[in-house]
């Protein structure tokens, strides 16, 4: 039986066979088995739909499913041969049969035989509830209404008096206030805040102080410090050597969007599909980042779609955590085994998210942003950008008017200079002669080549061609250094000795996938020319293939020209002198193609990349402008063509085209016509100008939809080497059906997230606000609304607060106002003894939240007493402290700490290097950022004792605190008085005689000690970089520092009671 | 109405798991603690009673060649220089660093092969250390992965999955058994220093979604060998002993006053953390061991972050019942110049390793110690880059690779499994890494399908869904 397997074995078994052999022994799973059945063929007339429904039958509730019905019933539990059900569906007639003919739905036998165990076993239902739309509950009736601050807090209360418990007693009003400060702003009050609250005896003391805190600039940086987490935000890419990437514009983002209050709804569509909002403003593409930040991989040898697919589905695994609640991992190999979500739905949701043009691997070599990115440029860089920009296209508009004014020039050129056809000057190598390993160029500064690793010359086209291996190479350094803005040709002859799936003829970058294809190249694509210009491949060049295959065994003339356009019109391929038609397979070219180190022009071979094995190169021209068709054909000649012979060759060949004229007016207008020739320079110097200020923009990865969708396939076992059938975007139908008025993009799929309709996503936000003030969330495991979830303890409370925070508006202020300002939060934190024995984890809420301060409070709590926290908000990720040597332990990277502000920043700035997470974190339980995870393990070690004793942040901001009590309690202050401002300081709380006592007799021995003359004063004082105020007196700083040291430790300074 | 019930958590999973993982408002119990309170001393294992109470995994990462210290392939050698056939490949996909080499030549190891102890074991003249002790040792080389990455093939090894977000082997046996002593971490990490090569991650001893007090704690070499350990500069011992004191005592009257078990936790937690200030410097300085010590593990175990140091490091764990060692060394990743390169990552392990498994046994501690040798995944039997009469590199190659293990329970001077003449396929036996895990697991004491931890709803295994116990390799 099902309930003596081991129970790990029974969940953990993908479908399949093995799965098979136990299914026979096991009762029939509802939920599995039984509800996709009765849903999916009677539910259309059976089900919730009351106008729908038949016969008064309702098959979707058990109450429906057993009801009488005139003396019998569908299903009669435990008794098959009654429940009319079966009956139907086996009815010998066919107009008799359920399903009826019309509908086109049928069961088979192992179907209804299925139905027959099941209500053999019982015909049990289960319904789960979180698939169910929130409806705002009743207020349940209390009896001490005095208590009820809020509406929620009468779900608690009248819990608690049916429970026959009484709620706790307020907590006092200091440990209220610093509560709330800790929960909203993430730093505790100041005593000056303590008193004036404290002091405050009007009705709506807590309203203002609320208002004062969500109001204040440090709410953001409280709420990012959550939401990164569940965004998975961190520095740098995270696998392997885990380089740095700038995505802070996004966490800045996100500090200004909880600051401003954008409702909760905006927020998550805007981060899911800001790029396809309707005239999207740069902000809303930003947010986008969100889908990007998962980690990254530049490791050698990576299969570019292996990663890819890893990325995507990272997407849909954090969109199925951090807003439904769900675990969409299971459906990626087999359908889910516990809630309705079939594999076909995971890859509904993962085509939603494979809709951009983007790459596997990010570049090693260069530092390229992986496409798709936005421009983030400051004021001053937009502003000229937009100049420069409309240079660029003044200067394309002159060129223009100037190509279509040129018709006189050329009829009188025809007529009088034509003849002469004079060569293109460039640069060539042919290979004829050798010395060592070099061979010599012609031409400009042409130089020599240099062939690589053993390459060779053979015998043909009547003197030495270059023989390829696909391993070795010539290159041509300081040749052929185009930029995009360039016009360029490259021609040469080639010999390809059969058909290449792929081989590189030439190119000028650093590597293939390791540098994102950064440079311009030729290759054979399945066997067809294609040439390219990248700056990041594929989401920032352009590239164009032939679309005649490339002649076999044969030597052809090959050239490749562009025009500068940084667009794939201006580039040609040509065979044999002749413009072949191509297809465009990319068009976007923003950026430079230069970078990535050491590079040259070269033929043959590149880094990594399939060789242009067995094949045979001749006469390499480079030429720094666009060639006519003429001028290519010239180029094919022999290098001891001389200007004369070239131009007679030229004719007689142009004699033999058919399009003879238009080869001419080519000709002139590429290189003859002295206006166009002005009007090229201008538009050149336009385009590098504007070039010139892009490159500088600082990008960042975002979504941006592909103009045509990539198809999304269905990956059989999540193989990403077995894709099976397309599949169209969609949504798991269990949750919510797809709106059919909703695009079928991200934006569609942000409108279903957040359709009133929709059960999840409220109770999932609600949820996780909830959690972050009571430390628990009202459902235990934020990250799993399904059946094997949490079942909630007041599912009501979750209901109605979903409903409260849809309803109003979905900000996300408006909801942590009522939830700081009820009686359920407001309560005290201790417990008795018996409570804590009853409901050791609060489930009730009889009492008020406990927990630990977070890692990023406990740092910044330490600077904030210590008066060294540098509150600036946002920029770029600080450096703090940190022990020598744990990067370069693990990847030889030097960690180098900041020096000033960057080290007394709050703890959401710090940089988050996912291979080496800042150790002040991790030690208290921070989340590693390596996926999105929506709720922090809380552990207690010795490692955090430690950390809190010797951690040079802590004993600094110890030192900082001892002085800020000298300074402020001034030289005639009694030793008491300073303990007591020191400990209210690290508690809000005044110190006890006995607290003081102990700290009286530390400070005692601390000065003590400090006094002798072995003392090492010096040393203790200068930990950290901050210097201490001249005006002190040393020993008692120095003594109080010590003081102050053990109070960071202490609980009542670490728990926030 | 929506049904509710009393309590989250399964009542059925070990409690005190359940307790560590939740610790809704309360602090998780000490990692420390739980290792005498959890285990019910009749078993000394979770599920069964264990062959082994301590592991240390030499981790060689980077991809050791197989092909030039175990396993033995002469026809490689006479075949060098000739294409590996299509036939032997059999569509094995390759990393994109040979993948599009123009030929894959098959390339003999450079390195005198030969069979060592009673038992017969092949291994290569760059471990005569390691060949001395072959009959201490059992082989496994018929080992094989999925994944050809380094950064998928450590972390599937050391976390049974190959992308980020799961707890290390060291974590879960940590989490399922404990710690076995006072005074010191369940689950050391030691990492050779000044290495280059392919990066290591801590996730690789981290605790995934366990909670967080079972990663492993790094010891490194230096003043503060655990983080944050050493006293800040200038503040004296006695006024440190002083400052916990009065931090103790106001803990005291808090739990007084307030009961909170979580004060229980920190009093004992702070009690702990400075009993490791005196336990860790100890352990860690090595001027008490004799000169003996430095010639069987090398005149390197004297530089302290050495290969040789942290093995020795690891010994002194050990008899200070660590329950588990994690070493890592780097630099094992001969895609080019392997001759060389590997000479000098032998030179700088093989006495060590060997001293390891020699000191434990002569300890009395290789009874129920275990000791595992091996890297992420093997290299391939053709050269990466050209193949020259001294000289070639090899790529990554997951479908065979040799992994050593010694010590308790595990069968000695016994090779496993076999791959065919080329060292490209295996021919019998096979050893998935979740194999191994799951055997490494079981001379623990623990059923590798029953220690299991629920999170977003599923319940999570080293082992994932796999994984067998090798019973061959057992005595």
């Amino acid at each position: 039986m099902r309930r003596s397997l081991p129970l790990a074995l029974i969940l953990l078994f993908p479908s399949g066979a093995a799965a098979l052999t136990v299914a026979e022994d096991q009762e029939v799973d509802f939920a599995s088995e039984i509800r996709p059945l009765l849903s999916d063929r009677c539910f259309i007339c059976h089900g919730p739909d009351q106008e729908a429904r038949e016969s008064d039958l309702r098959l979707d509730i058990r109450s429906g499913a057993i009801a009488d019905l005139g003396g019998k019933s569908a299903i009669v539990p435990g008794n098959p041969a009654e429940s009319v059900l079966l009956a139907r569906l086996r009815h010998p007639k066919a107009r008799r049969r359920m399903p009826p003919p019309h509908s086109k739905l049928t069961l088979d036998e192992s179907e209804i035989a299925l139905l027959e165990r099941w209500i053999l076993e019982g015909a049990e239902y289960e319904e789960h509830w979180a698939f169910r739309a929130p409806v705002r509950p009743q207020l349940p009736e209390v009896k001490d209404q005095a208590w009820v601050n809020d509406d929620l807090d009468r779900f608690v209360l009248a819990r608690l008096e049916s429970e026959g418990l009484a709620p706790s007693p307020p907590a006092d009003r200091q440990t209220w206030l610093r509560r709330v400060s800790f929960d909203l702003c993430g730093l505790p009050p100041t005593p000056d805040e303590l008193d004036d609250f404290l002091g405050d005896e009007s009705p709506d003391a807590r309203e203002r102080a609320v208002d004062r805190l969500l109001s204040s600039k440090r709410h953001g940086e409280r709420l990012a410090s959550d939401w990164l987490d569940a965004a998975r935000y961190a520095d740098s890419y995270g696998y392997q050597n885990d380089r740095e990437r700038r995505v802070w514009p996004w966490r800045d983002w996100v500090v200004k969007a909880f600051n401003e209050g954008l409702a909760w709804d905006e927020f998550v569509t805007w981060q899911l599909a800001g790029d396809l909002l309707p005239e999207a403003k740069r902000e809303q593409r930003l947010a986008t980042a969100f889908n990007r930040l998962h980690r990254q991989t530049n490791e050698g040898g990576s299969v570019e779609e292996e990663y890819r697919v890893e990325y995507v589905a990272d997407r849909v695994h954090t969109f199925g955590t951090a807003f439904l609640g769900l675990t969409m991992e299971c459906a990626r190999c087999h359908d889910h085994k516990y809630d309705s979500i079939t594999q076909e739905e995971y890859y509904g949701l993962f085509a939603f998210f494979d809709d951009i043009d983007e790459s596997g691997l990010y570049s090693h070599f260069t530092s390229a942003v992986p496409t798709p990115t936005l421009w983030l440029p400051d004021v001053e860089q937009e502003r000229r950008l937009l100049e420069l920009d409309q240079g660029r296209a003044e200067a394309q508009n002159s060129h223009q008017e100037a190509l279509r004014g040129i018709d006189a020039d050329f009829e009188t050129w025809t007529e009088r200079s034509a003849a002469s056809l004079a060569p293109a000057e460039g640069i060539s190598f042919d290979f004829d002669t050798q010395t060592e390993s070099k061979v010599q160029g012609r031409g400009g500064n042409g130089g020599q080549g240099q062939l690589g690793s053993g390459a060779q010359l053979g015998d043909g086209r009547g003197g030495k061609v270059l023989e390829l291996t696909g391993e070795d190479n010539a290159s041509f350094a300081g040749n052929g250094e185009f930029s995009r803005d360039d016009p360029f040709t490259i021609a040469l002859w080639l010999k390809t000795p059969g058909y290449k799936e792929r081989a590189v003829v030439f190119h000028r970058s650093r590597a293939w996938t390791d540098a994102g294809s950064r440079g311009y190249q030729l290759l054979i694509e399945e066997g067809r020319l294609s040439a390219s210009l990248i700056h990041f491949w594929p989401g920032n060049a352009i590239r164009v293939r032939a679309l005649e295959p490339l002649p076999i065994d044969q030597w052809v003339h090959v050239a490749m020209t562009y025009d500068g356009s940084s667009t794939a019109r201006g580039l040609e391929l040509w065979i044999d002198s002749r413009r072949l038609p191509v297809e465009v397979i990319r068009d976007r070219l923003t950026r430079t193609i230069h970078g990535g180190g050491q590079i040259s022009l070269t033929i043959g071979q590149r880094f990594r990349d399939r060789g242009f094995t067995g094949g045979q190169v001749d006469d390499f021209f480079i030429f720094d402008k666009r060639l006519s068709g003429i001028e290519i054909f010239q180029a094919s000649l022999p290098t001891s063509t001389t200007f004369r012979e070239s131009g007679d060759s030229a004719r007689a060949w142009l004699a033999t085209q058919e399009n003879a004229r238009e080869l001419l007016r080519e000709y002139f207008e590429r290189s003859v016509s002295p206006t166009l020739y002005s009007s090229r320079e201008e538009l050149l110097a336009a385009r590098r100008a504007y070039s010139g200020l892009v490159d500088q923009i600082p990008e960042i990865m975002a979504m941006e939809a592909m103009a045509e969708p990539r198809k999304a396939h269905f990956l059989d076992r999540g193989a990403y080497t077995s894709p099976r059938h397309e599949v169209l975007p969609g949504t798991p139908t269990s949750v919510l059906a797809f709106p059919q008025s909703a695009p079928s993009d991200r934006l569609g799929l942000a409108r279903w997230l957040t359709d009133d309709r929709n059960p999840l996503f409220a109770r999932v936000s609600v949820n996780r606000y909830w959690q972050l003030l009571f430390g628990s969330g009202l459902v235990a495991t934020p990250e799993n609304f399904g059946s094997q979830g949490d079942t909630p303890e007041y599912p009501e409370l979750l209901d109605y607060l979903a409903v409260e925070f849809r309803d109003n508006g979905w900000s996300v202020k408006s909801l942590l106002r009522r939830l700081v300002l009820s009686s359920t939060y407001g309560q005290s934190s201790s417990a008795t003894r018996e409570l804590l024995e009853q409901d050791p984890h609060n489930r009730l809420l009889a009492r008020g939240p406990r927990r630990q301060l977070s890692a990023e409070m406990i740092r910044d709590n330490a600077l904030f007493v210590g008066d060294l926290l540098v509150e600036k908000l946002g920029g770029p990720p600080v450096k703090p402290y940190q022990p020598a040597g744990l990067w370069q332990e693990k990847s030889g990277m030097v960690y180098a700490a900041d020096q000033g502000e960057g080290l007394w920043r709050r703890s959401l700035y710090s940089f988050w290097k996912r291979t080496s997470p800042p150790p002040s974190m991790m030690i208290f339980d921070a989340s590693k950022r390596d996926v999105c995870v929506v709720q922090r393990q809380r552990t207690s070690s010795p490692l955090q004792a430690l950390a809190l004793w010797n951690d040079p942040q802590q004993v600094e901001a110890a030192r900082g605190l001892a002085q800020r009590v000298l300074l402020e309690s001034g030289p005639e202050a009694s030793e008491s008085d300073r303990l007591a401002r020191l400990f209210r300081w690290c508690t809000s709380r005044s110190a006890r005689s006995e607290e003081l006592e102990v700290l009286t007799e530390l400070l005692n021995t601390a000065r003590e000690s400090f006094s002798l003359p072995e003392a090492e004063l010096d040393a203790w004082l200068s930990v950290g970089e901050a210097v201490p105020a001249p005006q002190l007196d040393r020993v008692e700083l120095a003594a109080l520092a010590v003081v102050a040291n053990t109070m960071l430790g202490f609980d009542s300074t670490l728990t926030l009671r | 109405m929506i049904p509710s019930k009393q309590l989250p958590f399964d009542p059925s999973r070990r409690s005190f798991c359940s307790g560590l993982a939740s610790g809704l408002g309360l602090a998780g119990l000490s990692p420390y603690m739980h290792g005498a309170q959890g285990i019910p001393a009749d078993l000394g294992g979770l599920h069964h009673a264990p062959r082994a109470k301590r592991i240390v995994y030499l981790f060689q990462s980077g991809g050791p060649s197989q092909l030039d210290l175990f396993d033995y392939k002469p026809l490689l050698n006479k075949r060098n220089g000739e294409e590996l056939p299509d036939s032997i490949r059999r569509g094995q996909r390759l990393t994109g660093m040979s993948g599009y080499q123009a030929s894959l030549p098959l390339a003999g190891s450079q390195f005198e092969f030969a069979q060592h102890g009673q038992s017969g074991a092949w291994v290569s003249s760059l471990l005569p250390e390691t060949a001395k002790i072959a009959d201490k040792l059992c082989f496994i080389r018929s080992m094989h992965t999925d994944a050809i990455n380094h950064d998928p093939a450590v972390t599937l090894f050391m976390t049974g999955f190959q992308t980020a977000g799961r707890p290390s082997a060291g974590a879960w046996i940590d989490f399922g058994l404990g710690s076995l002593n006072q005074d010191l971490p369940g689950f050391c990490v030691l990492v050779s220093k000044n290495k280059g090569g392919q990066p290591l991650y801590a996730r690789l001893w981290g605790a995934g979604f366990l909670p967080a007090s079972h990663q492993g704690v790094q010891l490194r070499a230096g003043k503060d060998p655990v983080l944050y350990l050493k006293d800040p500069e200038g503040l004296p011992p006695e006024l440190r002993e002083q400052s916990i004191l009065a931090l103790e005592r106001l803990h005291q009257l808090e739990l007084e006053r307030d009961g909170d078990p979580a004060l229980r936790a920190r009093i004992e937690q702070g009690a702990l953390a400075h009993r490791m200030q005196t336990s860790v410097p100890e352990v860690c300085d090595l001027s008490d061991e004799p000169e003996e010590t430095f010639q069987l593990y090398g005149e390197d175990a004297r530089d302290p972050g050495s290969y040789a140091a942290n093995a020795l490091l690891a010994r002194r764990l050990l008899e200070r019942d660590v329950r588990c060692i994690q070493l890592f060394h780097k630099g094992w990743d001969q895609h080019g110049s392997l001759p060389n390169a590997l000479g000098l990552q032998c030179r700088e392990t093989d006495r060590a390793s060997a001293a390891l498994v020699i000191d434990l046994e002569r300890r009395g501690l290789l009874d129920d110690t275990l000791v595992v040798w091996g890297g992420e995944f093997g290299r391939t039997n053709y050269s990466q880059g050209p193949l020259t009469e001294s000289n070639y590199g090899r790529d990554h190659h997951p479908r065979c690779f040799t992994v050593w293990m010694a010590g308790a329970g595990v069968r000695p001077g016994y090779t496993h499994g076999a791959t065919d003449e080329f060292g490209y396929n295996i021919v019998s036996d096979p050893v998935h890494v979740h194999d191994l895990n799951a055997t490494l697991l079981h001379l623990m004491g623990v059923d590798h399908e029953r220690l299991t931890h629920k999170y977003q709803g599923r319940h999570f295994r080293l082992t994932d869904v796999h994984g067998r116990v090798v019973e061959e390799l057992l005595v």
